[in-house]
């Protein structure tokens, strides 16, 4: 009895262990991704001159580099990407791309004095890989905050980050919801989000003080 | 006016009480939107809500934003935290006793001894700095852990959104303020009374760019902060606020990404 056992034991750390093996390869592979961005985006700081355009380039070449641009896109829609034609997903995408960035710029002057200290992984099903960190003010002016980055890591592909959580809030999911209440609100119309989103990006926004 | 707000720290629970059923009952008479029209499920009184919420950013951009403006650039980071110390300290008999009833025995301890300690400063200065962090405690999170049902998303006028469980909760919570307990003679309920202001205005300043963006650049300020909320209220109803372990988002929400992978 304890015999068959042992066997049985041994039978499934042999299964198990190519499992644990990838998925420590992805955890790591995920960490480093972060790790570099994070290094990239402190070496633009060091020599950041405040120009906005500067400052578009490189969060447009970080998203570029660093995000799976194309998983996002079609996620922040829902099941709308199926009915929407390939001319809208090209233009939605480009939309969606500028506001990002729009985003980020913005608020650009938030992330000068912020230390990133990184935690813990975990490994979610076979695709994800969630990278815990928190950004610390080295000033001491604003409390430290939580930021989880949920990085795609497929078979063959290199990782890229998914999704950003801070303080527990998606950002990713955030948006969808957003989009697919304004498509709702408009019949299901999905050319209603891209006028939405013109419409915002060529209104000028208000500034964070 | 003084007067007024005498009255309603006196009555402030009857208030609430009453403000509550009149909006429950204002809801039930409203048209709920059939489920396949919803924006979201969870808000069947969306076009009720929606007005609500302009009401609100009306408001807010009336008086909460210019007084929450005046009050970052007057009152000092230093004097703004001692206030944020003293909401969370008010709030400490409300924890504790709700992570009493969630079977939370260590939080209640945490927040019991925090109350007692930091109560020789009104909360206005922490004591405790540097000992183990209090989880806030709401009903509506004692609720949800008697598995009571969540309730439809509500847009209340000024105190902004909640759910069904989450409004019934705070008018408890409401009640169990130490100050409306223990408190008598004008100063304490002046004091009472005031709390619902300062803590509308530290929120707003506290969140000032965050909201201003919400409120000026996104494509639906109002879809924007049902999700924002309805985030929020999961991460405090798992404990993830403080603890920042795993993620706010169901894994099926991601998964779905990779259903269909040929459309």
């Amino acid at each position: 009895m304890f015999r068959r056992h042992a066997i049985a034991l041994v039978l499934s750390c042999l299964l198990l262990m190519p499992v644990s093996a990838g998925a420590n390869d992805r955890e790591s592979a995920a960490v480093a991704l972060i790790d570099t961005m994070i290094n990239d985006l402190k070496t633009f700081l060091a020599t950041d001159t405040g120009d906005t355009q500067a400052r578009t380039a490189e969060i447009d070449r970080l998203l570029s580099t660093y995000f799976d641009m194309d998983s996002i896109t079609r996620f922040s829609v829902g099941q709308y990407w199926r009915a929407a034609s390939s001319e809208q997903r090209s233009e939605y995408g480009k939309l969606l791309h500028d506001v990002l960035c729009g985003t980020i710029v913005r608020n650009f002057d938030q992330l000068y004095n912020l230390d990133y200290s990184a935690g813990g992984t975990t490994v979610k099903g076979d695709k994800f890989v969630i990278v815990q960190g928190t950004f610390i003010d080295t000033n001491g002016a604003r409390a430290p905050v939580a930021v989880t980055w949920r990085v795609l890591t497929l078979e063959d592909q290199p990782p890229r980050v998914f999704d950003i959580e801070v303080e527990n809030l998606s950002l990713l999911v955030t948006q969808k919801q957003e989009n697919v209440a304004v498509i709702r609100k408009n019949k299901g119309d999905f050319q209603a989000l891209i006028n939405v989103m013109r419409e915002r990006l060529e209104t000028p926004l208000h500034e964070g003080s | 006016m003084m007067d007024v707000w005498m009255l309603l720290g006196r009555r402030s629970l009857g208030v609430a009480v009453g403000l509550v059923t009149t909006l429950m009952m204002t809801l039930a008479g409203c048209s709920s939107t059939p489920p396949e029209q919803r924006a979201d499920l969870r808000d069947p009184y969306e076009e009720t809500n929606r007005k609500v919420f302009a009401f609100n950013m009306g408001v807010d951009s009336y008086v909460l934003e210019p007084v929450a403006s005046g009050y970052r650039t007057v009152v000092p980071e230093g004097g703004r935290s001692a206030v944020s110390g003293h909401l969370r300290w008010a709030s400490m008999p409300s924890t504790a006793v709700n992570s009493t009833l969630q079977g939370k025995f260590e939080n209640a301890g945490l927040a019991t001894l925090n109350f007692l300690v930091n109560g020789l400063t009104l909360g206005f200065a922490d004591l405790t700095e540097g000992e183990d962090k209090v989880i806030q405690e709401d009903f509506g999170q004692t609720l949800a852990s008697w598995d009571v049902p969540e309730g439809s998303y509500v847009m209340v006028p000024v105190l902004g959104p909640r759910t069904g469980r989450s409004l019934g909760g705070a008018v408890v919570d409401f009640a169990m303020n130490p100050l409306r307990v223990f408190g008598t003679g004008n100063t304490v309920q002046t004091i009472n009374t005031a709390q619902g202001p300062v803590a509308a205005v530290n929120f707003r300043a506290q969140n000032f760019d965050t909201i201003n963006d919400v409120k000026y650049n996104a494509l639906d300020p109002y879809a924007r902060t049902r999700s924002v909320y309805y985030q929020t209220r999961q991460g405090l109803l798992e404990d993830r606020v403080t603890s920042s372990a795993g993620s706010a988002v169901s894994e099926d929400e991601f998964d779905s990404l990779f259903e269909g992978e040929s459309n």
